[in-house]
């Protein structure tokens, strides 16, 4: 394999899978804590991209559109916690499944009522769609600001749950909710905030993903989540650490399957992707990174 | 009336039970079918169809995810194996040739007939089943859950890319139209008999056991996995065929007709009515589609009054999601509950009819005895312990353990809080592996074995908080154990209810474990271990939350039930009293070591068991005096307050 080509695609597998971690990581922090998959995670990320969308609409500088983007994300994360699954405390596993598959699924139908069915185009400043060159190798501008962002982002949200009280609560309530209730840490807290996480990193993936693609539409979020999802049992459901990582590998299997496998085999790339972590989960059934988890027998 | 008898009337009543409430569902599903082609014609038959369909369609989802508490979002995948395979099977050669040119040969011009086709399905989706099912079989109902929603996608991509086969993203055309209503309705109703058969079957029940807890149904003999993949194989084929009688319906679809779109109207459908039961599947799929049907009317924009209403784009869905979360803030379990719908009268009917065909048919054909191991005829000398050790990071919690639990006698365990008295029952019965030592049962190793294999040579297990199948009646709940071991479903219907009647529990056989009131939850633990048929009984803290007077009744069940049935008994109870009144001979451990054993009155003098539990200023005294310890008073280690 060409260097070149190979550090390219590297270029493109970390953009990709820096989008997956992103949202496998903001499933991850709401499932460790109240055992909620939430499959309406995709529609906040979408109601990012609509917020950069009707900014830039607007005529709002860029700055202002990717701010009101992914505030827009943490507000969707927060009301969906606040008018659908507060209520359910206590609820399974299936119920908060399913209520979320609902929600997800009524989201849908008022953004292709409400805006529209279609992709909206976005136009971005040429400066940011152009490319460069780095000893011979052309690499594009957005990939570059979407490993960065990310790399950022996981860099401020380590140092967030490491060294905050709200952090080292939600991640202590990770491990074991139960306990940290105890222990007199407001539980409603630490699941907004657990919400209002996950939209902070859901706006961001929209953000990029909108860059990325050039268009907003009302599937934008749900596809990219259900590589999200597959990313967070790949890692080990309800570890940290690991739907990072599981977002990462997701994404490079993706990435290099499409580039180096034969033209005939690429209708099948999402079986690819999927059959090979389910490959994997085989012989890890526990996922790469297991969850730490209280179980009193 | 004496016990077989009474296990004969009890084991017949379940079975009209079960007889009336498949019943009461097909005459639900043909009234509706009927009442449809009656009232609405043609339009009505079209509905019925598509009912009796989904209704196949969701019983064969339910058969899995029902019994395992697993969704499954993989389902809709199998109906679209079957409705393609189907297809091109059935297709007549000359749509074929020019529909799918270029079909590979082992597929082509097989014009088979529906039913013929229906059995290579039913294989094929079996064997895709089973293919999926061995990692997904592995991972817990989470991640099994999305591991689902990875097949669907897989195979909705393979669907796509096939292009010579599928016609790729294309209308696939040609496949006969061959279900009719009489063949929908025909296919329900099957369907549903065989998820009944299913669920009460010993693998649906113990997988029901699995559903509900976990841990306790390891310890009653279960292993999950295999009654896991059990299920899915079942429900994999069954699913297959569905589809493939739902393309005969359709005669023209595409990958498309099976990705979220059904998926999302099968999960609507199972959990409205409830995915506990089949009557909630049954029912689900009625109102969804009757509520689908209606919704449609008005989708494409109707007038109201002088206000025109534009079409409004997927309304139906959102109508669909609306019901959902209704149903689920205010039914959790679904309208049906966990309970199967049933009429009274239609169970004495059935009771009726079945005591004349009694004699024609024998209860239960299971296995002709419990399966005995040649090793356990040495287990009449107990358990004993050798030096069992168990360290977590940086902690041993039970170092160098050794004792014997004699076969007949009961052997009480006891410690201050955190002694590790637990943590030597979860590795002796398999629930946490050791670091090193040996547990004897004959000449097994306990220790080799995995949990479920300890439970079936005969160690039964309670829990500290009490794990019991919540969802299973108290009646099922015993039966799962024995039929876990091996025993025919006539000897499990004497097992279970010998026990009940041992532990007082025949008023309430019909209850949901649920709903019991502690005492009894309590003695239910117990009756379900003696379904088990144990050598050796492991109580953890079976009186912990009794009064007096319940702690004095339980202490004396036990000694007559020790006395009847012979086994070992490893009792931990922080109530001394209770302890030192069972016990023939009492270990005590403190941080993870055995620091004493012997007779009550040995251990009750001990200066080392004494500093134990109430600290060295005591116990350098210059004559130990014995603790005095009477049923009422519970010693707490030091430090703590009681």
């Amino acid at each position: 394999m060409p260097l070149d080509l190979f550090i390219q695609q590297l270029v493109n597998a970390l953009s990709l899978g820096g989008i997956y971690a992103l949202l496998a990581l903001g499933l991850a922090v709401v499932f460790s804590i109240i055992r909620l998959i939430n499959f309406a995670h995709g529609e906040i990320m979408t109601v990012g991209g609509y917020g950069v969308f009707f900014s830039l609409l607007l005529g709002w500088p860029i700055p202002a559109a990717i701010i009101v983007g992914v505030s827009m994300s943490i507000i969707a994360a927060v009301a969906m916690e606040r008018l659908a699954f507060r209520a359910m405390k206590g609820a399974s596993v299936v119920s908060l499944l399913i209520t979320s598959f609902a929600i997800s699924e009524i989201l849908k139908v008022l953004f292709q009522n409400g805006i529209s069915a279609r992709p909206k185009p976005i136009a971005l400043p040429s400066e940011l769609s152009g490319s460069y060159e780095v000893g011979g190798i052309v690499i594009g501008v957005i990939p570059t600001l979407s490993i960065a962002i990310t790399l950022i982002s996981l860099t401020v949200l380590t140092a967030f749950l490491r060294r905050t009280t709200t952090g080292l609560a939600m991640r202590a309530a990770a491990e074991d909710f139960d306990m940290v209730r105890l222990l007199g840490v407001r539980a409603g807290g630490v699941v907004a905030a657990a919400f209002a996480l996950s939209g902070l990193l859901a706006g961001i993936a929209a953000v990029i993903w909108t860059a990325q693609r050039g268009s907003v539409d009302p599937l934008m979020g749900f596809f990219p989540v259900l590589k999200a999802f597959i990313a967070t049992v790949l890692g080990g459901l309800g570890s940290l650490s690991g739907a990072v990582l599981g977002g990462f590998v997701v994404g490079a299997i993706e990435v290099f399957s499409q580039a180096f496998l034969p033209e005939s085999l690429s209708p099948y790339r999402d079986a690819i992707v999927l059959g090979s972590v389910i490959l994997i989960l085989l012989v890890r059934p526990e996922g790469l990174i297991p969850p730490a988890r209280v179980d009193r027998s | 009336m004496n016990q077989a008898e009474n296990a004969f009337l009890e084991a017949e009543s379940r079975r009209a039970e079960a007889v009336a409430q498949t019943l009461l569902l097909v005459a639900l599903v043909v009234g509706i079918t009927v009442a449809l082609s009656l009232i609405m014609g043609r339009a009505g038959e079209r509905i019925a169809t598509q009912l009796c369909i989904s209704i196949a369609a969701i019983v064969s989802l339910a058969v899995f995810s029902g019994n395992s508490g697993i969704v499954s979002f993989g389902h809709a995948a199998f109906m679209g194996l079957g409705a393609y395979l189907s297809g091109i099977l059935t297709m007549p050669a000359a749509i074929q040739g020019s529909a799918l040119p270029n079909l590979p040969a082992f597929l082509a011009d097989y014009e088979l007939g529906l039913f013929a086709s229906l059995a290579v399905v039913a294989l094929f989706g079996a064997a895709v089943a089973l293919l999926i099912g061995l990692p997904i079989a592995r991972l817990n109902g989470a991640s099994a859950t999305i591991a689902t929603l990875g097949i669907l996608i897989i195979v909705h991509s393979v669907l796509v890319g096939t292009r010579d086969i599928t016609r790729g993203s294309q209308t696939f055309f040609g496949v006969p139209r061959v279900t009719t209503l009489e063949v929908a309705l025909g296919a329900a109703i099957v369907f549903i008999c065989l998820a009944r058969l299913y669920r009460e079957s010993r693998y649906g029940l113990m997988l029901r056991a699995v559903r509900d807890n976990e841990p306790a149904a390891v310890a009653m003999g279960i292993e999950p996995r295999r009654a896991r993949l059990i299920a899915w194989v079942a429900s994999g084929a069954l699913a297959t065929v569905a589809g493939a009688l739902y393309g005969h319906m359709l005669g023209a679809f595409s990958p498309r007709d099976f990705y979220f779109a059904l998926t999302f109207s099968m999960v609507a459908m199972l959990v409205v009515g409830g995915m506990l039961t089949v009557s909630g599947a049954v029912v689900g799929v009625i109102v969804v589609t009757l509520l689908q049907d209606s919704v449609r009317q008005i989708e494409g924009g109707f007038a109201l009054g002088p206000i025109e209403v534009p079409q409004i784009f997927g309304l139906t869905t959102a109508t669909l999601g609306i019901v959902i979360l209704l149903v689920i803030w205010l039914r959790p379990r679904g309208l049906l509950g966990y309970r199967e719908a049933s009429l009274p009268f239609l169970e004495r009917l059935a009771a009726q009819a079945m005591s004349r065909l009694g004699s024609l048919v024998p209860l239960g054909r299971g296995r002709a005895s419990v399966e005995t191991d040649a090793d356990l005829d040495h287990s009449r000398d107990g358990v004993s312990i050798k030096g069992l050790t168990k360290h977590f990071k940086g902690l041993t919690a039970v170092d160098e353990a050794s004792f014997s639990v004699p076969a007949g006698k009961v052997t009480g365990l006891i410690g201050p809080n955190g002694a590790g008295k637990s943590t030597i029952v979860n590795l002796m019965t398999g629930q946490l592996p050791a670091s090193a030592g040996a547990v004897r049962l004959g000449s097994v190793d306990l220790l080799d074995l995995p949990a479920y294999r300890i439970a079936h040579l005969g160690v039964a297990r309670t829990f500290q908080n009490n794990r019991l199948f919540e969802d299973l009646t108290v009646y099922e709940n015993v039966l799962v154990p024995a039929l876990a071991i091996g025993a025919s479903r006539q000897e499990a219907a004497q097992l279970v209810a010998h026990e009940l009647n041992a532990l007082d529990l025949l008023d309430v056989a019909h209850d949901r474990a649920g709903s019991l009131p502690y005492g009894a939850r309590k003695r239910l633990e117990i009756a379900r271990c003696l379904a088990l048929r144990p050598i050796l009984l492991v109580l953890d803290e079976p009186a912990a939350g009794m009064n007096p007077e319940e702690t004095a009744d339980l202490a004396e069940r036990l000694a007559r039930l020790g006395h009847e049935h012979g086994y070992a008994t490893l009792l931990i109870d922080h109530d001394l009293g209770f302890v030192n009144r069972l016990s023939s001979s009492i270990v005590v451990v403190n941080r993870g070591r055995v620091i004493a054993i012997g007779t009550p009155e040995q251990i009750q003098t001990n200066p080392d068991v004494i500093e134990a539990y109430i600290g060295t200023g005591r116990a350098r005294s210059e004559e130990p005096e014995p603790v005095p310890l009477s049923p009422s008073i519970t010693l707490t280690a030091k430090g703590e307050t009681p």
